[in-house]
């Protein structure tokens, strides 16, 4: 009580003590009128009556809070839960699609993009980077980068560290100032330019714990000494998103770093992105109108003359564009946006089950309040205030859950990001919560708290309450009908996942080790006696069945793809797969060889050029199946043609998703690759045979030699399919548990109210089925409404994810029927217990309740 | 069970003529809230009664916007009494309200017989 209120009520008595005077007290009260009712209305007129209002709710919601330990911990968790799966998966889509670069101002960023027959692209070749850089009118700086392993040191301290390639304007354009020292600057990316690095502040602090002395000292990148000359700002890991760049070279650099690969600086090599910073004053629609000026005099910068016509073309009409660039580059992106967004969806329908428990729970207990209310209401309190003040409970409720869900998320989004990483490497995000995150977090929790408090609000503070089980009912029906859809959902990921996994995918990915380590570098330039003899000592290691060597592997997003002709014509239409093998290489992967003969030693530049075909070719080329000795030629690969000398099993290449694509396997030692793998067929412990193997080798390489399993490669196909797989089919059994938790409580309440009726239905002799059946009934009719709500939504909502599907579309029968048989199993099992106690009541005793 | 929406109504319906009412009254000297009502009561030959429920608030209203002023005295029973006087700003308020209502009943009785006028 206020000094002010203490004033209000001696104001009142000094009115009641004089009308007193005149007409007697008893009269002057019946004319007062209600003086409670009085007090409150004036005090409205006081104006800060808002905020001691909202405290005062908030101290009652408290007490209430405390006062019912069972119902508030139940609620809290469940949403707790509920919030914090929302909140994890809301953090990822936050890290990934909505986070802003730790840069100057980068909302004025932009990505450039070019359009290849009407494809948007977004890499581009150093000297494209070069020429737009010089744009000063649209630009005031650009740049050009791309992530990148290096090997840092030498010898046994050799370590794969993850850094970036950038060109000069990098650090100008995004508008960043060195922690200390300084950053990578435009002289230091001119050819010739003693190459220069920026360690990121982690790593400074990491490898040489913050020594300022670490400026102008030269560590070993790829065993050439370059210059460390600054470190990055803290909390700055460069602009690709999910990857963490520990260091920074100038691109020009790539020529004394990897003095072998001098094609990646010129033309055609199309694998940087470009952000740029606009003149101060442009905005981005006029720098896309001024890139549609400036591109057509510059796309022949991105020409080669030595590129085939069709590729000339291409690039001579491709159109540049621009697009915000405020959040870097990922193609993380791409790949998650829409699993990121049906996860949403997902998490988002737990929720609202939970509410409607939660709900539902409210209920149950605006009904034993139902005498405190209605007395509050009696004495003058308004119906607004206690709804207002009921719905400052539930929010309370749902922000403590909020909290609790916080620290949740943030363990959760860990993990979800760790399930994400593959063989490729982490993926790495700034996954700390930022603004957007504490605000989606803080509205939902406002807008949960409101959503599952309105209803039993209204009911509990209204004159003449309406039957709780009509609102009840519909909660529990609407809870059916969002477990129906995400049901069907996660049947359709998990299924998805299923066929995917179960592909035969033509060769035995168990047991299979493959080891990289750029190896061109370590044996370069007499090859091919150092593959064979080095495949020899490979293959006398304890533990080794067989082993080979491949340019490309299956499942590693590196494919070769030309068009084929055979018998002299020439190369036109469907592009075949290219690999490059060594012997022994069906053998190691376990794919059959049907007809003809392997690859052996002997089939190298001194012999006659052959090749293996799969039975795609064969059926695509060959539809008579006469293969053997026909000659296929190959675009620019084998123009002169390969003598066909065997036909392999089918196997996949590159996509899960897609049949074996028809194959050409070329002898590795008649044809010079980049980068071969050996691919080793263990036995026993793989762990053993990789030390060893390890052990092995890095004498003779003087980079990190990499090795990881055939498995893994399958494992990080499916990645994407196995989260969403999981995820679904874990949030499908909670929503199945909170709406067979939510109809029990329905099912038990109605048993509960209706013992004295059942008691004399049974006393007049209705049979104990029959009773059963009545609860029974009421189960499967709320199941019916709940599935024939959720029908429609589910398949509206499920074509959008069509193309995500593997082996069965969006309105896969099976799915359906196996959904709705879960759901009934479960409300089966829900009106269970209800209906035993119903079909037990004893005609006596419930007749005494009375 | 009360109801708490004919308070509001008669509130909203009086808003305008109890706020003038009570500055008028007002206009003689200081006064109580008991007062106030019996005044206006008297002044209007029993004819408006006001409502406890409007005047506090409407009191307590104008206070706020600083047309009237309230007081604490101690009387010679030794009880707190609170009385209310008229501002500066508040005559100057009571003078537009004054011709204003007077511009008011014109109107009205001009709309309510427009044949009278016409003669």
């Amino acid at each position: 009580m206020s000094r002010r209120d203490d004033d209000l009520d001696e104001e009142i008595r000094q009115h009641l003590r004089m009308a007193a005077e005149d007409r007697g007290e008893e009269a002057a009260r019946r004319e007062f009128g209600n003086i409670q009712l009085i007090k409150e209305v004036t005090r409205d007129m006081w104006g800060w009556r808002m905020l001691e209002r909202f405290l005062q709710d908030l101290r009652y919601a408290f007490r209430g809070m405390r006062r019912n330990p069972a119902f508030t911990l139940t609620a809290v968790l469940s949403l707790a839960l509920g919030i914090g799966a929302n909140t994890a998966i809301f953090s990822l889509i936050d890290a990934l699609l909505l986070r802003s670069l730790p840069v100057h101002d980068p909302r004025s960023l932009v990505e450039l993009i070019v359009y290849q027959n009407g494809e948007p692209i977004d890499s581009f070749s150093y000297p494209v980077v070069r020429a737009l850089a010089e744009q000063k009118q649209i630009f005031s700086a650009l740049a050009g980068f791309s992530g990148a392993k290096f090997n840092i040191g030498t010898g046994e301290s050799i370590e794969r560290t993850s850094g970036a390639w950038v060109s000069g304007e990098f650090y100008q354009t995004l508008g960043l100032q060195p922690l200390i020292g300084r950053l990578v600057a435009p002289q230091d990316d001119q050819p010739g330019a003693a190459p220069v690095a920026v360690i990121s502040d982690d790593y400074w602090e990491a490898k040489f714990a913050r020594d300022p002395q670490v400026i102008g000292r030269a560590i070993l990148i790829e065993n050439v000494a370059v210059t460390i000359v600054g470190v990055s700002p803290p909390g700055f890991s460069g602009a690709n998103v999910g990857e963490v760049a520990e260091i920074t070279v100038p691109l020009s650099a790539n020529t004394q770093l990897f003095s072998e690969m001098t094609g990646r600086l010129s033309t055609g090599s199309e694998w940087l992105r470009i952000l740029a910073r606009p003149q101060p004053g442009i905005s981005l629609a006029q720098v896309r109108a001024s890139l549609r000026v400036v591109w057509p005099r510059l796309r022949n910068v991105a020409v080669d003359p030595r590129m085939p016509p069709q590729r000339r073309q291409v690039l001579l009409t491709s159109a540049l564009d621009a697009i915000p660039g405020s959040t870097g580059w990922t193609y993380l992106r791409t790949q998650f946006r829409r699993p990121l967004l049906i996860l949403m969806a997902l998490v988002g329908m737990v929720l609202l089950i939970a509410c409607a428990n939660i709900a539902n729970l409210l209920l149950a207990r605006g009904e034993a309040r139902q005498r405190e209310i209605a007395i509050r209401l009696a004495i003058g309190a308004s119906r607004p205030r206690l709804i207002r003040q009921l719905l400052t409970e539930s929010v309370l409720l749902s922000s403590t859950g909020a909290s609790v869900a916080i620290a949740f998320a943030w363990a959760a989004s860990r993990v979800l990001v760790h399930l994400l990483s593959t063989w490729r490497g982490a993926i790495i995000l700034d996954l700390m919560p930022d603004w957007q995150v504490f605000g989606f977090t803080a509205a939902l929790a406002l807008g949960t708290g409101i959503l599952f408090g309105i209803a039993p609000a209204l009911r509990t503070t209204a004159a003449h309450p309406s039957s709780r089980t009509r609102l009840h009912s519909f909660l529990v029906a609407a809870q059916v009908a969002v477990s129906f859809v995400l049901l069907i959902g996660a049947g359709l990921f998990v299924r998805t996942f299923e066929n995917l996994d179960r592909i035969d995918p033509g060769f035995r990915h168990e047991g299979v080790l493959l080891v990289q380590g750029d190896l061109h570098r370590a044996i370069n330039p007499a090859r091919v006696p150092v593959y064979r003899d080095t495949l020899q000592q490979i293959e006398q290691l304890p533990g080794v069945v067989s082993a080979t060597l491949a340019g490309n592997i299956p499942l590693s997003n590196a494919w070769f793809t030309v068009p084929a002709g055979v018998n002299g014509r020439t190369p036109s239409g469907e592009s075949v797969h290219v690999y490059t093998i060594a012997p022994h290489f069906f053998e190691t992967m376990r794919t059959p060889l049907l007809a003809g003969r392997d690859f052996t030693d002997r089939d190298d530049t001194n012999s006659v050029d052959v090749g293996i075909v799969n039975q795609a070719f064969v059926r695509c080329y060959f539809p008579d199946g006469h293969p053997l000795g026909q000659r296929v030629s190959l675009d620019r690969v084998a123009d002169s043609g390969v003598q066909i000398v065997g036909v392999a099993g089918d196997a996949i290449s590159q996509s899960l998703r897609e049949p074996p694509p028809p194959t050409v396997y070329l002898p590795l030692y008649q044809r010079q690759t980049e980068f071969p793998t050996f691919v080793v067929r263990a036995s026993g412990s793989l762990s053993r045979v990789a030390s060893k193997l390890r052990h092995a080798l890095q004498p003779q390489i003087p980079a990190a030699i990499q090795i990881h399993t055939l498995s893994a490669h399958l494992e990080a196909e499916l990645v994407q399919e196995r989260l969403l797989a999981a995820l679904a089919a874990a949030f499908g059994v909670l929503a199945l548990i909170l709406a067979a938790i939510g109809l029990y409580g329905l099912l038990a309440y109605t048993v509960a109210r209706r013992t004295a009726e059942l008691g004399i239905r049974m006393a007049l002799g209705a049979d104990r089925a029959r009773l059963i059946w009545m609860i029974v009934k009421r189960a499967l009719w709320l199941l019916l409404c709940g599935m024939l709500a959720g029908i429609p939504v589910a398949l509206a909502a499920s074509r959008s994810i069509n193309s995500m599907l593997f082996g069965l579309t969006a309105t896969d029968p099976a799915t359906i029927v196996l959904a709705a048989a879960l759901l009934a199993a479960a409300a089966l099992l829900a009106a269970y217990i209800p209906a035993r106690r119903a079909s037990r009541i004893d005609p006596l005793s419930a007749l005494r309740c009375e | 069970m009360l109801k708490r929406e004919p308070y509001r109504n008669r509130i909203e319906l009086l808003q305008g003529t109890l706020d003038l009412l009570i500055l008028q009254t007002l206009q003689w000297g200081p006064q109580h809230g008991y007062a106030i009502s019996q005044a206006i009561r008297a002044n209007s030959g029993d004819t408006l009664y006001v409502d406890t429920g409007s005047l506090y608030p409407a009191l307590h209203r104008l206070e706020r916007k600083g047309w009237i002023a309230a007081k604490w005295e101690v009387s010679e029973h030794r009880q707190r009494t609170k009385s209310y006087r008229l501002t500066a700003t508040g005559k100057k308020q009571l003078l537009t309200e004054h011709s204003r209502w007077f511009r008011m009943v014109e109107a009205m009785a001009r709309a309510l017989n427009p044949r009278r006028k016409q003669a």
